[in-house]
């Protein structure tokens, strides 16, 4: 077993952002720790809403569990 | 129990740790905010890093402490807490620690034993040393990297093995002398270059076990520093940072994963209420750091959300980039307010103007 450090952008689409995350983080291994660390609002921006309505670029700084 | 008025308000309040949270980024001085906020509640659910100022703590039976990888299932629904008497931590120490500063450790979980009555033990001490490395992000942000996590796995399995119920675990970190990055944040109110690498064990404990965890930094002392932030002073006061440890799990809840809620065992000293996650009321968060798990759960099941705008860090991941919807409040005084105002069941518009005319849709 190994942890790893990542650092990546993801740019979300519309609609709740954690599912999109938690799978781009499970390709890379088990998210132990993880953080939205930079967003920013693509196109028409980010509308109001429960959760990411609009489409959004995240940086993405996490440890994972690699086996 | 029919709500009431008077009924407690579950509250989540989070500060995510090694960001530079002006408020709750340095050595517990997140504390009295927990306070406040658990008066204002009747019960608050916070993490370690909220409450622990090494030798200093507080014990208030509306404080409930759980370890952040804990807290982010409690938030996503996936884990009930359950308030109990008393723990018995088992206490995990990295072999990496000298034969000094294993006994400076070995000293204070007496201490707690006699001076506080706590339950303590077993004592591991792991086969191999963790060997930590402190990193930073991109953003800045502190984080940390495990040579050996392996080691800690098979410490902290064999504290369960014994009887340990929590897991207070102590790792070697690489000693500093003057760092910038220390300077600045004795001095100046900089990123704890600690804090990231101590989630990440106590995140790998909490996730692999299922049992109250919490981390303290074992470390040579620093020298006095006339320009001490107080923010930071409470590292000043001892040889270690375990007290707070060992008192915050000494009643931390237990973790029940809700799939295994009909098959969990009893609590030895009785069942006392257990906090269901469909019970949280509000989740207060610094406005610049809602890019988390435990805030992105709550806002997605549609708990209101407060963000308090007083709490600058170095993230700007406000409600706006995210597309939440939060209440925001200009500090953790009108937070409190405002939690307040939920419990009693009072519209927040109705604490503002201009209130502006209900229309027929």
């Amino acid at each position: 077993m190994r942890l790893e450090a990542l650092e990546f952008w993801l740019e979300a689409g519309p609609g709740p952002l954690l599912p999109e995350v938690l799978a781009a983080l499970a390709a890379h291994g088990e998210p132990l720790r993880w953080a939205i660390t930079a967003a920013e609002s693509i196109g028409d921006g980010a509308a109001e809403s429960g959760g990411g309505a609009g489409r959004s670029r995240l940086r993405l700084e996490a440890v994972v569990l690699c086996p | 129990m029919p709500l009431t008025q008077a009924s407690p308000l579950p509250t989540l309040l989070v500060i995510p740790t090694g960001i530079g949270c002006s408020i709750g980024g340095f050595a517990g001085d997140g504390l009295p905010v927990a306070r406040l906020l658990a008066a204002a509640s009747g019960c608050l659910i916070t993490h370690p890093n909220v409450m622990n100022g090494a030798a200093l703590y507080w014990s208030d039976p509306r404080l409930h402490y759980v370890e952040g990888w804990a807290l982010n299932r409690f938030a996503r629904g996936e884990l009930a807490l359950a308030p109990v008497r008393r723990q018995r931590v088992g206490l995990l120490l990295d072999a990496a620690m000298e034969p000094e500063l294993q006994l400076r450790h070995l000293q204070v979980a007496d201490a707690c034993r006699a001076t506080l009555g706590l339950s303590i033990g077993p004592v591991v001490i792991t086969d191999q040393a963790v060997e930590v490395r402190l990193t930073r992000g991109e953003s800045g942000a502190s984080w940390g990297q495990l040579g050996h996590p392996d080691a800690l796995l098979r410490g902290a399995e064999r504290l369960c093995r014994e009887g340990a119920t929590a897991i207070a675990v102590v790792t070697r970190f690489p000693d500093d002398h003057g760092s910038g990055a220390l300077q600045a944040y004795r001095q100046d109110g900089g990123v704890d270059p600690l804090a990231g690498a101590e989630a990440v064990i106590s995140h790998l404990l909490g996730s692999r076990f299922g049992l109250p965890c919490a981390h303290a930094p074992a470390q040579g002392p620093l020298a006095s520093e006339p320009g001490l932030d107080p923010r930071a002073a409470a590292e000043e006061l001892g040889h270690t940072f375990l007290a707070c440890v060992l008192v915050g799990l000494s009643r931390a809840p237990d973790l029940i994963p809700l799939g295994s809620l009909a098959k969990a065992p009893p609590v030895a000293s009785g069942p006392l209420d257990l906090l269901h996650p469909s019970r949280i009321g509000v989740v207060v968060a610094p406005a610049g750091a809602l890019g988390g798990e435990a805030v992105l759960s709550c806002a997605e099941r549609g708990i209101p959300l407060i963000a308090v705008e007083g709490n600058p860090c170095l993230l700007a991941v406000t409600a706006e980039a995210l597309g939440l919807k939060a209440l925001k409040v200009g500090s953790y005084a009108e937070a409190a307010g405002l939690v307040l105002a939920l419990r009693e069941g009072i519209a927040p518009e109705a604490l503002g103007r201009p209130l502006p005319p209900l229309r027929p849709l």
